[in-house]
């Protein structure tokens, strides 16, 4: 019957082809997925140990804990391409000079490379700009804006030590916030969110894009903040902040860390009077000073499944000693460290 | 009608070995012209052409004309095959693969000290990350934060043994730290690169990377090309703003240090890194934990080479890429407050 072989002919033709089409598609296209895939699957073959055996992990797998990911073709490109269907993220970190702060800003550069549509904008505490920063920022290849502008110094006070009544970075925020106010239009369909980042602190990849999707201000928690294991807002079954997990001043308007929320730029730019308070600010209240002008408790999103997951650290880097230096200094100081 | 043909995929293309079949055209006799189109573009069967002597009927003899024609073309594809196969393995092993030894333990900022570096480690192409834990058994926290990574690891763990333990309070100069884990981790190399072919004659670099140090890209790629050990200036250690070799015509004269600098090899942890084949020439060298503060370094690197056969890095140790930065230790006053009050944060939350 020319009808039936006709069919057995047409499908031998299509079932190779489809067969070589996913073996191509698999192997060309991103192993790294099939990686993760081959880690989800041991993953779960480990914790499903896990349960069974109690808190003993099983010796066999103590030699064998090798996970070997092919990741000789995967071309790693940094920073990632630019989309345009995903909204901007504003970084503004505010900097200023001291021994570490070149490392600081490489370990922070080396997390943002990872976050696609990016835009990092740093603001110096100096006069002007550093050829520091600036060498740094060009080399890195980020998607960056460099500002400067000098908190005032305290000339009543013997020395270089900046007013302590302003809280430190205040200013650069601020400047910042003013630039991106000038840069963008309100009316402009720019989305974008904004983040206020401190040079010292650790991020997870995660939380870039948990903060992706700020409709107005998104909160989630910080560690080490308040002299806890971490600060968190409270967040009741409805999924609304009502209140906050900390121990000092919980009954602050906004008792969050700068690192545990982002606004919507659109936000930003439809509120122009709304900036941190420069005086008279009491400690821990300067978050407040600004978020009291954008939004309400209630407006606010949690993130980071409904503030339960710990994705920013709020680790700081001792100063390091350098009493070797002496007087002088030992080191030759043409080096930049 | 039997149909007696093999699909094979592209994969096992190269594998199979092609069978001589007799492959008759009476076969095809009562087929669809359709499944002859298609045996004539994929040139997967493969066969020896029917001289057509039994049957001699024009249809069969254009059908063996048109098959020797797909054996043409076949042997032609697995010639140009064969050329390219060799360049693919010639391309694989292009850079030496990057050993970097962690030694880890618990403590509040663990989590954040491994992420970051992870972030780091996740730009530097041919790298293996090997996380020796300094505990009776792997904890979950370390195991989800490697596989979650993306990165090439292994996770190993060493306890250090009681005596050699800082204890609470302990300045942290007190007694060198990380010593069985940096072992653990050159044993498991040795044991597991020693069964890799090539033997002792692989490509690698070994290097010690501490979880709170901060490292640039650009000191994996000068440490790629270390044929035995290679060295470069370390910001932010002995006291000073960097430590470094002073380099001389190329080699390492002395080393620029403010502390101790009569030491065998004054130089940081995070300041050297070893040739895989030179770890595996010497499987005896390893980290002394009874050596005074500060020689640590030393006990290792005086078994492996000699200071005039250092390799200077980093433009002649002129740059500084690398610093030993320490993260300061949150103050967790309140927490413990709510701990005795019973109001502890949850312990569930992992920090």
């Amino acid at each position: 019957m020319p009808k039936r072989r006709d069919i057995v002919a047409i499908v031998l033709i299509v079932l190779p082809w489809t067969l070589l089409i996913t073996v191509w598609h698999q192997s060309t296209i991103t192993p790294l997925l099939a990686t993760r895939k081959g880690t989800d699957d041991r993953r779960d073959g480990r914790s499903n140990s896990r349960n069974t055996f109690a808190f003993k992990e099983s010796c066999s797998l103590q030699n064998r804990d090798i996970v070997e990911v092919v990741r000789t073709e995967y071309v790693y490109s940094r920073p990632p391409p630019w989309s345009d269907v995903l909204p901007t993220i504003h970084v503004i970190t505010p900097t200023y000079s001291r021994p570490v702060q070149k490392a600081e800003l490489t370990r922070l550069a080396n997390t943002l490379l990872h976050v696609p549509n990016l835009h990092w904008i740093l603001v110096e505490d100096s006069q002007r700009r550093t050829t520091l920063v600036s060498h740094l920022l060009q080399e890195t290849g980020l998607n960056y804006t460099h500002l400067n502008v000098e908190t005032p110094r305290n000339y009543k006070v013997r020395g270089d030590t900046r007013d302590p009544r302003i809280p430190r970075g205040t200013i650069q925020r601020n400047l910042a916030l003013r630039w991106l106010r000038e840069t963008f239009s309100p009316n402009s369909s720019q989305s974008g969110v904004v983040y206020f980042a401190d040079d010292d602190n650790t991020y997870s990849l995660e939380l870039f894009e948990e903060m992706r999707s700020t409709k107005k201000v998104s909160v989630w928690p910080v560690a080490f903040v308040g002299g806890l294991r971490y600060e968190s807002p409270k967040v009741n079954t409805l999924g609304k902040v009502y209140g906050w997990k900390t121990v000092f001043d919980p009954h602050r308007p906004f008792a969050i860390d700068m690192a545990g929320f982002a606004v919507n730029i659109r936000l930003i730019l439809s509120k122009p009077q709304a900036y941190f308070k420069l005086r008279g600010v009491k400690g821990g209240y300067q978050e407040s000073s600004l978020l009291k002008e954008l939004v309400t408790l209630s407006d606010l999103e949690p993130k980071a499944a409904n503030c339960t997951k710990v994705l920013v650290w709020h680790t700081r880097t001792e100063k390091p000693v350098l009493v070797n230096e002496g007087k002088k200094g030992f080191t030759d100081s043409n080096v930049e460290i | 009608m039997r149909l007696n043909l093999k699909l094979i995929s592209n994969k096992d293309y190269k594998t199979i070995i092609p069978k001589k079949q007799q492959l008759c055209t009476q076969m095809y006799k009562r087929d669809s012209p359709l499944l002859l189109w298609y045996f004539k573009r994929l040139s997967v069967v493969s066969g020896q052409r029917c001289d057509c002597t039994e049957h001699d009927m024009p249809k069969d003899r254009t059908i063996s004309r048109l098959r020797g024609e797909m054996h043409r073309l076949q042997e032609q594809m697995r010639k140009s095959e064969a050329t390219k196969q060799p360049q693919k393995q010639a391309a694989k092993p292009s850079q030496p693969a990057i050993f970097v030894i962690t030694p880890t333990y618990a403590r509040l900022v663990q989590k954040a000290e491994l992420t970051r570096l992870s972030q780091t480690f996740l730009h530097v192409p041919q790298l293996h990350w090997i996380v020796v834990e300094d505990s009776p058994h792997k904890t979950p926290l370390v195991t989800d934060l490697l596989v979650k990574s993306g990165l090439t690891y292994t996770h190993l763990h060493m306890p250090t043994t009681k005596d050699h333990k800082l204890q609470e309070g302990d300045p942290s100069w007190l007694k060198p730290r990380g010593v069985e884990q940096r072992n653990e981790g050159l044993r498991w190399l040795r044991e597991d690169r020693r069964a890799q072919p090539g033997g002792d004659n692989q490509q690698g670099v070994v290097y010690f990377a501490d979880d709170d140090n901060t490292y640039s890209l650009q000191i994996f790629e000068e440490m790629r090309s270390t044929q035995r050990v290679s060295v470069w200036p370390v910001g932010l250690v002995g006291g000073m703003k960097y430590e470094r070799p002073v380099v001389e015509g190329g080699k390492v004269v002395r080393f620029h240090t403010g502390w101790r600098p009569t030491r065998p090899f004054p130089i940081d942890m995070a300041g050297f890194a070893v040739s895989l084949k030179l770890v595996l020439a010497n499987p005896d060298a390893c980290f002394d934990r009874e050596a005074p503060i500060g020689f640590l370094e030393s006990s290792f690197l005086k078994g492996l080479v000699t200071m005039d056969e250092l390799e200077p890095k980093a433009d002649n140790c002129s740059k500084v890429l690398v610093w030993h930065t320490r993260t300061e230790k949150p103050k967790m006053k309140q927490e413990e407050a709510m701990r005795s009050q019973g109001l502890g944060s949850d312990p569930a939350v992992e920090v």
